[in-house]
């Protein structure tokens, strides 16, 4: 096999990431079309997921590879925008190859001198530097700052109670994206259900956790029947048919077993001498009086449903049948670890041959009965008394398995997504001394235009009972300053010790200002080019706990996040409201700017904020797209309230993830660009 | 494989639906399933190029799973059948139809494909609502106290399978035997855990189709070697038969001893305790005064020796499909090992006779209460009585689901031509807010609407083979011959309506199918005294024409909504 290694050229990247993006463009937005993916196994899947689409390509080219890494990184943490990041990483591109084949003016006269190629590398250098420190330093702040006005919550006016309507906007703001454009809705509608079903009088932040686990053991499909046939069931539906089944009414006790009731003769891997006739026929006697005396022992026990991991033997279902005791066989290990976390008891073990002593690890199971679903019949079964969460099951129904699954994944994800929307989060404060910043001077003391920000949270101050967030869906702000955080930390140092001044800010910080500091290191880590030690410091703020607990980093201690938060449930409008705001304040930004290059670099990525709703756009009439800024830029402009009767709403922390990501990865080019360029084609044959 | 190999870049196709070779290949599926429809359906004949099975067949379930289809969006329309007939036995090729039909005719129109998406589940919302309503002029309650409507419902159903080769007698024959069978599984008992019997099908080819029978009861093929001498059978004080059941092997092996290691000294012989142990049950079961002896496996031949000698009728290896249907009649209960042996197990039988059809010997077990019953089942030929069989089990599931929905739409394209003018009716006026939520022009909902009731009527066009017209009036639609001289008076060439149910009468008003008439309120054909008088309706389900119908619009707008196909060539 040869390798041959080429020089890599800006040209082609921008070539690949706009390929890329003309792949998934035709899916962007609530009206996007569908992807139809056939696995090696002949299967046939229905997506809309940018991530599983471009991964089902099987690129042959490394560097759209690497790409595509990148993008499933950022979805498994985050869990959506995919296509977002795709169209912004392509457009990106495009600007920077066409600065770069525009006049180098601005960079670097004195080097003019100098080999031309050289230069062309030192000038992506720079850019790849200044995008790493772009996020932190002017994205961010900005963001919380100039964009923290426009936030609305999900949290009604007390602060603590969920406002159900805008909960709703932001599921099915979720779901425009996912699924198909006739079952946005009803799709909305269940998962709006589900949701408040489970989390009814339990602890939203230890539920949805759980959700997300097992999400594949809550969850059914059968095909065959047309969506609208799709419910909601309480408590669990096992995939199973009874074994054995014993009709009655009223509660029963649920045992679990995991081992066989019926010992045999011999074991796997023993061996057992028989020494006569007579031994083994009293072998056998004893063998099945015992499994007699067990299942006598479970009745007397009043036990009603046993819930079995492995198939038990006929003689235990002929005892149980006359007992009246229900078997379910041969559930799978993730079944069975749901069923013990949900009512807290661990299986029983009949090895141990305990039958003197009272059973105590039964559950209470409100029903117990076979469920016919389509052509096939399950275990249909709820607990009384349940601990971590209230067991609620979702019956996908449709037309074929793929586009059940593709449900399957959208209401997943909508999951993941809310967990994320339920925390806050902290953006890294810049630091004052950075290992990069000689060339940016400007940006500390830009940071230093903001001290008012410095001592305070950005509040999300708009009330959110407000009409529009009736008429309007909701996206959460969360993930997209997550995205901005940790895609940040591949070059940037954050490890940084705050100087001893801060502390005296931490007295100025209110009382409920306790932090949590998660380890999300494993996220990006694998995507670290330059091998730098990242540090992510992403801190989610709970009202309720005091627990700091703080991430192993090996150069500093507690950071403390003073400035730069978003707070939980934080929501805007969407339809690429964002990115026009963002725009327009980069533009402003830009335009105050003392360095020519910062100004210029900044007004790149605002224009490229723009792909975004240009794309969403592209379904509506010709003049959508221009008409929507229009609005909000006269809006910003003359200070009014912005879109009072905007339809959409869309998170703010989710497109900043996106942004910071998609600016990480094109800076990963350019270092790229910058390694490998110095190299020539070389042939080496195996 | 554990060897990592290089994987081959994907196949992509952006716009599917727009490509050449997708259309063609729609088009050609299209008229394969429309070429089959109905009772004058043509037959196809599937085989593949290297000699395996070979199969006569018209109907959706043979036919779609003997093809085998590559392109990936004919093979989502093909999933999507088979998942619909999978749950419902029925409409298969009414649901391919209809979903071809959108297709084709969405193409044909410039609009978005959100916006038809849209519309026609609009559109679909109305039919289903129109269905359910009281009003609807197509269905009819089902009277179980009269036989006429489920015999109609299975004689259509029968006949309209023509790969069976049946004459009338026959198929009438034939229905009377499934409705038969079918009332045979309705338990006598009612309590709360009712469950409806069971019918097994038992093959005899070479025969008459006359010669079919249904009987109550189970039937057990045995070699003929048993059935010679068979004396008296024991019965108990109450005259029935007792029974016992074993789920276990008797075959005096040693198997069920588990996944180890077992260490015999020479000179000792385990399977000698084992027959010693088999030989006690019998003695045992003789005092018991037992007459029928049934294992799932293997009998020991000197066990089966034993029994004969004591005059109890030993029947082996009956295999596992049939210890669920001994169970329920006779209420035994499978022993799973020798010392489980107790009266208390047994079950009874009414009678146990023997038969011999066709050079095969069978033992009738006959119980009480016959929930499941043997339909003996002849054809001249294997490829016919597959044909049959398939039929029946339609038939029979059919009638479980009108137990379920106690309705019948009327059949032979009626339903069709109903709906179709009836969405033509209620959308000639479109309340604005109606186009607002579905943000459409009235000219794109008019063209869709259009779309949508021409894919219904092209159904019921497809059951002429023959290349007929078809008129329609103001109460139903009327078939004409092809190739009518324009000048003569057609209604001398009409004698016979699409439902069976409308005499011709003087003073309609007949016109073409598919010039644009003014949409009129379609009315009903069902009055009671036509439903009495008219001998053979033509009958359709109503639970599985529904769900065809919604879920060949849903297949519609999920193939319509695909933007771009990626095949992993690997």
């Amino acid at each position: 096999m040869a390798t041959s290694v080429t020089g890599l050229e800006l040209r082609r990247l921008a070539e690949e990431a706009s390929s890329l993006a003309s792949v998934v463009r035709g899916s962007l937005g609530p009206q996007g079309g569908q992807v139809l993916l056939t696995r090696p196994t002949g299967e046939i899947l229905l997506s809309r997921d940018g991530e599983r689409v471009l991964r089902a390509l099987n690129l042959d080219s490394p560097t759209a590879r690497m790409m595509i890494t990148c993008l499933s990184t950022h979805c498994n943490l985050v869990g959506d925008g995919a296509k977002t990041f795709i169209v912004l990483l392509s457009a990106l591109l495009q600007e920077i190859e066409k600065l770069d084949k525009g006049s180098n003016a601005y960079f670097f006269k004195t080097h003019r001198e100098r080999n031309k190629y050289k230069e062309k590398g030192y000038m992506m250098k720079q850019v790849s530097q200044f995008l790493s420190v772009f996020q932190v330093e002017i994205l961010d702040p900005l963001v919380t700052q100039k964009l923290g006005k426009h936030f609305q919550t999900v949290f009604s006016a007390s602060g603590t109670e969920l406002n159900r309507t805008t909960v709703k906007l932001v599921l099915e703001a979720y779901f425009c994206g996912k699924v198909g454009y006739n079952r946005q809705k009803y799709m909305c509608q269940l998962a709006y259900n589900f949701f408040f079903k489970t989390t009814a009088e339990k602890d939203r932040n230890e539920v949805l956790p759980l959700v997300d686990k097992y999400f594949p053991e809550l969850h059914t499909t059968v095909t065959g029947l047309p969506v609208s046939h799709s419910q909601i069931l309480d408590g669990l539906v096992l995939l199973r048919d009874f074994a054995v089944y014993c009709p009655s009414d009223g509660d029963k006790k649920v045992l679990i077993i995991t081992e066989p009731i019926h010992s045999s003769l011999s074991q796997l891997g023993t061996e057992v001498a028989i020494s006569g006739e007579s031994q083994y026929e009293a072998s056998e006697l004893w063998i099945t009086k015992r499994t007699k005396a067990l299942m006598k022992h479970l009745q007397d026990n009043n036990i009603g449903v046993l819930l079995s991991g492995i198939k038990q033997h006929e003689i235990v279902h002929y005892c149980a049948k006359n007992s009246g005791i229900c078997i379910v066989e041969c559930l799978s290990r993730e079944e069975i670890s749901l069923i013990c976390k949900i009512t807290n008891i661990s299986p029983f073990q009949p090895s141990l041959d305990n039958i003197c002593t009272e059973i105590t690890e039964t559950a209470i199971a409100t029903f117990c009965q076979p469920l016919q679903i389509g052509t096939k019949r399950f275990v249909h079964i709820n607990f009384a008394r349940t601990c971590a969460l209230q067991p609620c099951c979702v019956v996908f129904c449709g037309p074929v398995h793929g586009l059940n699954e593709q449900h399957a994944c959208a209401f997943h994800g909508a999951f993941k997504m809310l967990q994320h929307l339920f925390t806050t989060i902290h953006l890294a404060e810049c630091c004052n001394s950075k290992p990069q910043s000689q060339n940016f001077p400007n940006a500390v003391d830009n940071l230093q235009q903001y001290p008012a920000v410095q001592q305070r949270f950005v509040e999300m101050q708009i009330d959110c009972d407000s009409d529009e967030a009736d008429t309007g869906e909701l996206k959460h702000c969360e993930f997209k300053m997550k995205v901005l955080s940790e895609s940040e930390d591949d070059l940037l140092a954050l490890s940084q010790k705050y100087p001893k001044e801060d502390t005296a800010s931490e007295n100025a910080i209110s009382e409920d200002d306790q932090f949590v500091c998660p380890g999300l290191k494993d996220k990006n880590s694998s995507s670290n080019v330059h091998g730098q030690q990242f540090n992510e410091e992403i801190c989610i703020r709970s009202s309720h706990t005091v627990s700091i607990k703080c991430e192993e980093n090996n150069k500093t201690d507690i950071h403390r996040h003073t400035n730069f938060c978003i707070k939980a449930g934080s929501v805007m409008p969407v339809g690429g409201i964002f990115e026009i705001l963002l725009n327009y304040y980069l533009s402003c930004y830009a335009k105050q700017c003392q360095l020519p290059d910062i100004s210029v670099l900044c007004t790149l990525v605002a224009d490229v904020l723009l792909t975004v709703p240009k794309a969403l756009c592209r379904t509506q009439k010709r003049s959508a797209f221009p008409q929507l800024y229009l609005e909000v830029t006269s809006a910003l402009r003359n200070d009014q309230q912005l879109l009072p009767k905007q339809k959409y709403l869309e998170s703010v922390s989710y497109s900043l993830r996106i942004y910071s990501s998609s600016a990480t990865e094109a800076k990963k080019r350019k270092g790229l660009h910058t390694v490998s360029s110095a190299k020539h084609i070389l042939q080496t044959s195996l | 494989m554990s060897r990592v190999d290089l994987k081959k870049p994907s196949l992509c196709t952006s716009e599917p639906l727009a490509k050449e070779t997708l259309c063609h290949a729609l088009s050609v599926f299209a008229k394969m399933v429309r070429s089959c429809y109905g009772p004058t359906g043509r037959l196809k004949q599937l085989h593949n190029g290297v000699g395996g099975y070979v199969r006569t067949t018209s109907q959706a379930s043979a036919l779609l799973g003997g093809l085998s289809v590559t392109h990936p969006v004919l093979k989502l329309l093909t999933a999507s059948v088979q998942n619909h007939l999978a749950r419902f036995s029925d409409c298969g090729l009414f649901m391919a139809i209809f979903c071809c039909s959108l297709l084709e005719k969405c193409q044909g129109l410039n609009i978005t494909p959100c916006t038809f998406i849209k519309i026609s589940q609009h559109l679909l919302s109305l039919c289903i609502d129109y269905l359910a309503s009281e009003t609807c002029g197509c269905r009819m309650q089902v009277d179980f106290s009269s036989s006429k409507i489920p015999l109609d419902l299975v004689r259509s159903i029968i006949t309209s399978k023509p790969a069976c080769r049946l004459s009338r007698m026959e198929a009438n024959h034939i229905s009377i035997l499934v409705l038969e069978a079918f009332l045979f599984t309705i338990p006598h008992n009612i309590n709360t855990q009712m469950t409806l019997g069971k019918c097994l099908y038992i093959p005899v080819k070479n025969k008459q189709v006359l010669d079919s029978a249904v009987y109550p009861g189970l039937l057990i093929e045995v070699p003929e070697v048993d059935l010679r001498n068979t004396p008296p059978i024991k019965r108990d004080t109450s005259g029935m038969i007792k029974m016992v059941l074993f789920s276990m092997s008797l075959s005096g092996d040693l198997s069920d001893n588990g996944e180890g290691v077992i260490v015999i000294p020479h000179g000792v012989y385990l399977e000698a305790v084992v027959l010693a142990q088999l030989l006690n049950v019998g003695k045992q079961i003789v005092k018991d005064g037992v007459g029928v002896f049934v294992c799932q496996k293997v009998i020991h031949p000197a066990l089966q020796q034993y029994l004969k000698e004591n005059h109890i009728v030993a029947i082996e290896r009956v295999g596992l499909p049939l210890m669920e249907p001994l169970k329920e009649i006779t209420g035994a209960q499978p022993i799973p090992s020798l010392q489980f042996l107790s009266p208390a197990c047994c079950g009874h039988l009414k009678d146990l006779q023997t038969l011999s059809i066709a050079s095969k010997w069978f033992f009738h077990l006959i119980p009480n209460d016959p929930v499941v019953c043997s339909v003996m089942l002849c054809n001249r030929n294997e490829t016919a009585w597959d044909e049959l069989k398939l039929a029946c089990q339609t038939a029979e599931h059919v009638l479980q689901l009108t137990l379920r929905d106690p309705w019948v739409l009327l059949g032979g394209g009626y339903t069709e031509m109903h709906l179709s003018s009836y969405i033509r009716h209620m959308t000639s006026t479109v309340e604005g807010s109606i186009l607002e939520d579905l943000s459409c022009s009235w000219a794109e909902f008019r063209m869709v609407a259009d779309a949508f009731c021409s894919s219904l009527e092209s159904v019921a066009c497809s059951l002429d083979h023959d290349g007929g017209n078809i008129c329609t009036d103001v109460k139903c639609f009327w078939s004409v011959p092809p190739d009518v001289p324009s000048r003569s008076d057609w209604s001398d060439l009409i004698w016979k309506c699409g439902c069976g149910l409308c005499n011709k009468e003087q003073g309609l008003h007949w016109r073409m199918l598919q010039c644009c008439a003014s949409p009129f309120p379609p009315q009903s054909c069902v009055h009671e005294s036509s439903v009495t008088s008219t001998n053979n309706l033509i009958l359709d389900c109503f639970a599985a024409k529904k769900n065809g119908l919604q879920v060949a619009v849903e297949t519609a707008s999920l193939l319509l909504d695909l933007s771009y196909i990626i095949e992993d060539q690997n």
